[in-house]
């Protein structure tokens, strides 16, 4: 998986690229650990992400929890075995999916 | 409307209104007999007393004499005589008195010697005739009867007028001969009397008897009518309205008892009463019967679950075996049936395979099928072939058949590994072998006895040969024997044709196929005979097996090995992605805790069978049952999210079955999906 990223002052953007899955999971958790500070604005464009399992789930509950509370957190270009994925476990319910 | 139409149909109006009918015709007819004789009786009682009076007047006159009075005219004696005459006929109210001398040439002509007149008797308008007066016979009847007293064949004669009277009154004529000393004829005494007294009599008779017949028409009717109601009707009405309201009520009322003293309607009250008493003795048995009936059907419902119950009947029977497949089904005619069939493994290689048929239905069937299924796979359990088994069995059973039933049975002992199968057939109708490729035929070899026929009978082995892709199927002759309307019978070779219509097929597919084209054949017919059927097969061998270690960095190895098996079965790229998934979701879960903070492997088998494909994730490590957990609250907010268990949820919305078994300690977890 490939992560690239733009910051635009508190405005982070996340461009995801491949699988998010336990193999690479622990790639995305630690660039988010990294980068995370002053952030009040952070955006995944997961346009050419085709693959996510429960463990990129957790990444992004993690995440969501994270910016609770300093600001926001929008999901964009879900393709559709992913977001299939997020509605059967009810996460649409709680992130911002545009 | 209804009230009148209802008295008019009643009983008592039907049966009063005919006798009131017949005593009405009756006086009719009393009446006008009674009028006739008293005319007759009458007229018979006037004719002779005018006689009496017309041979009286006879008396006054000097019969010798009156040939003299018509040639020497009126003397003294003549007026005397006519004095005489006209005084008589004054006195007893005749309207004429006449004495004539008829011509008796030809009594056409007569002439008058004596004519007394009293017209205030019957208002007539004579003129008195003087002496010598000439006439003409009045008509023919007079002529006849002057010549029959001329000749004195009659004392005298009666001439009745009563019609075409020209204005006068009905009067009577007596005509009588008036004999000289010398015995001859010489005149002819006629007195005319009127008959207004037979009228005026007429009357008040008629009017008496009519009076007294209506008297008794009215006495009669209504003492047969208070008969009638006393003896027919009331007792009619009792039953009628007592068998009115036992229909209605269908409850036991009075009884009717002894209410007529005539025989029939006494009868028929009894009946009524004996009715009432046996019906409800019916009713009262029916209901318990209905009772007693309904605690059978409980009973045999019950039993009817021992019995399928006591066979495998959850499909598939072996979900952790990819080598074979197995399929069956029973139908019984019945609630329970005497077919059955069984089959397990005897170990890893071996399975049994019983089919058989016991002789009648229904409860005594069913026993018999229990023991018998009993003792087959408890023997079989013990080793030995086929054959072997069967001679035990059919020992055991002769032994105890007091009810000299029987049962057919083929059993077959498949190698798995090799697909070799062992069979013994005790009177069974044959198998049916497909070999992949080829068609279905069946396998025909010589049968034993059925087994409880002969304690002494030997059950001989026999080989046939699967190879994978290859297929067994059994029966019972509820199949072979299913008839249609027209009494047809469905027979082998339907059979046979409709086994090859979908040979390629899986085994449940199969079973499904040939029962509905059973149904289809038989149509409206009733079901007979059980319809119980089995089918085998023997999947083709896939390198479809992979060992690995059950740790994270392996996870990529074990989804080439599966993807690839995927695309070799024309796999959906959506349900690739789906497995692709749920391996994932597995295999780490294995790898992050089965062997804790140990080492072990992770074995992964792959079958495929009909667009299904099966994936077998088995570790040694501790024994784990994923699906116990239950499901994540998917509706909480992002703060109470708990991440763990959505992997396993995820597996589950997105496979089609996963089931998990612990055997030879091992943790099996098996999902399957349709994947084309």
């Amino acid at each position: 998986m490939n992560i690239s990223h733009t910051r635009e002052g508190e405005k982070l953007t996340i461009c995801l690229n491949g699988r998010l899955d336990t193999v690479t999971a622990p790639e995305l958790e630690s660039f988010l650990m990294e980068n995370l500070e002053g952030v009040t604005s952070l955006v995944f464009d997961l346009k050419e992400m085709d693959y996510t399992s429960s463990a990129g789930l957790r990444i992004f509950l993690k995440a969501q929890k994270l910016m609770s509370g300093r600001g926001e957190m929008v999901i964009e270009n879900v393709q559709e075995d992913v977001m299939e994925v997020f509605e059967i476990t009810g996460f649409t319910d709680f992130l911002t999916i545009r | 409307m209804n009230k009148l139409k209802k008295i008019f149909s009643s009983l008592s109006f039907r049966i009063i209104s005919f006798i009131l009918v017949l005593l009405v015709f009756f006086s009719l007819v009393v009446s006008v007999i009674g009028l006739m004789s008293f005319t007759t009786a009458f007229k018979k009682e006037y004719s002779t007393t005018s006689y009496h009076m017309a041979a009286t007047a006879c008396s006054l006159v000097n019969i010798d004499h009156l040939d003299n009075y018509l040639e020497n005219g009126i003397d003294e004696e003549y007026n005397q005589t006519k004095a005489y005459l006209d005084a008589y006929c004054d006195k007893m109210n005749l309207s004429l008195v006449y004495i004539i001398k008829v011509d008796e040439s030809d009594y056409g002509r007569f002439v008058s010697i004596f004519n007394a007149v009293n017209n205030g008797v019957d208002n007539t308008n004579y003129t008195p005739w003087e002496l010598g007066h000439k006439r003409d016979t009045t008509n023919d009847e007079y002529k006849k009867k002057y010549e029959t007293l001329y000749k004195g064949e009659e004392e005298y004669e009666t001439v009745f007028r009563t019609r075409n009277l020209n204005g006068q009154n009905p009067h009577i004529t007596i005509l009588v001969p008036m004999k000289a000393s010398n015995g001859k004829v010489v005149a002819l005494m006629c007195i005319q009397r009127p008959i207004g007294e037979l009228k005026a009599a007429r009357k008040p008779y008629l009017v008496n008897i009519a009076l007294s017949i209506i008297l008794v028409a009215i006495l009669t009717a209504l003492i047969t009518i208070a008969y009638l109601k006393k003896q027919f009707v009331q007792p009619m009405r009792k039953v009628a309205n007592e068998a009115t309201r036992f229909a209605k009520e269908s409850s036991q009322g009075e009884k009717l008892g002894n209410i007529s003293r005539i025989q029939e309607i006494s009868n028929l009250a009894k009946s009524v009463d004996k009715m009432e008493e046996d019906m409800l003795s019916y009713m009262n048995n029916l209901t318990i019967a209905t009772k007693e009936k309904e605690k059978i059907g409980a009973e045999l419902s019950i039993a009817s679950t021992i019995q399928e119950n006591s066979i495998p009947n959850n499909f598939p029977a072996f979900p952790e075996r990819s080598d074979f497949g197995i399929y069956a089904s029973m139908t019984p005619a019945k609630v329970v049936g005497g077919d059955f069939y069984n089959f397990f493994l005897i170990d890893d290689d071996h399975l049994a395979i019983v089919i058989a048929d016991v002789s009648g239905k229904g409860i005594p069937a069913a026993l018999f099928m229990m023991v018998t299924n009993i003792l087959i796979s408890d023997r079989t359990r013990m080793g030995g072939t086929p054959g072997e088994i069967l001679t035990f069995v059919n020992e055991g059973i002769c032994k105890h058949n007091e009810a000299d039933m029987f049962v057919t049975v083929w059993l077959g002992i498949v190698q798995l590994s090799t697909g070799k199968i062992v069979a013994s057939n005790a009177g069974h109708d044959d198998p049916a072998i497909y070999h992949d490729g080829g068609s279905f035929e069946l396998f025909k070899n010589k049968h034993g006895l059925v087994i409880g026929a002969n304690a002494n009978a030997k059950y001989n082995d026999y080989e046939i040969d699967l190879h994978p892709g290859d297929k067994l199927f059994l029966y019972t002759d509820g199949v072979t024997e299913a008839t249609n309307t027209d009494k047809e019978l469905y027979g082998m070779n339907r059979m046979v044709n409709a086994l090859n219509e979908c040979k390629a097929s899986s085994p449940k597919e199969i079973l499904d196929f040939i029962h509905s084209d059973v149904d289809k054949f038989v149509g409206e017919a009733p079901q007979f005979d059980d319809l119980t059927m089995v089918c085998f097969e023997l999947n083709k061998k896939e390198e479809n097996k992979l060992v690995v270690k059950a740790k994270n960095e392996n996870l990529y190895q074990v989804m080439e090995f599966i993807d690839e098996f995927l695309e070799k079965h024309d796999c959906q790229m959506k349900a690739q992605t789906q497995i692709d998934l749920s391996i994932e979701e597995v295999f780490v879960n294995i790898a992050n805790y089965a062997y804790g903070e140990g080492e072990g492997d992770c074995e992964i088998k792959l079958g495929f069978n009909d667009g299904v494909v099966t994936l077998q994730f088995i570790d040694s490590g501790m024994p784990f049952d994923p699906l116990a957990k239950a499901d994540p609250d998917n509706t909480l907010s992002a703060e109470d999210r708990q991440i763990g268990g959505l992997g396993i949820f995820l597996v589950k919305k997105n496979m089609d079955e996963v089931s998990y078994q612990y055997l030879d300690n091992k943790n099996i977890l098996t999902l399957t999906k349709k994947i084309n």
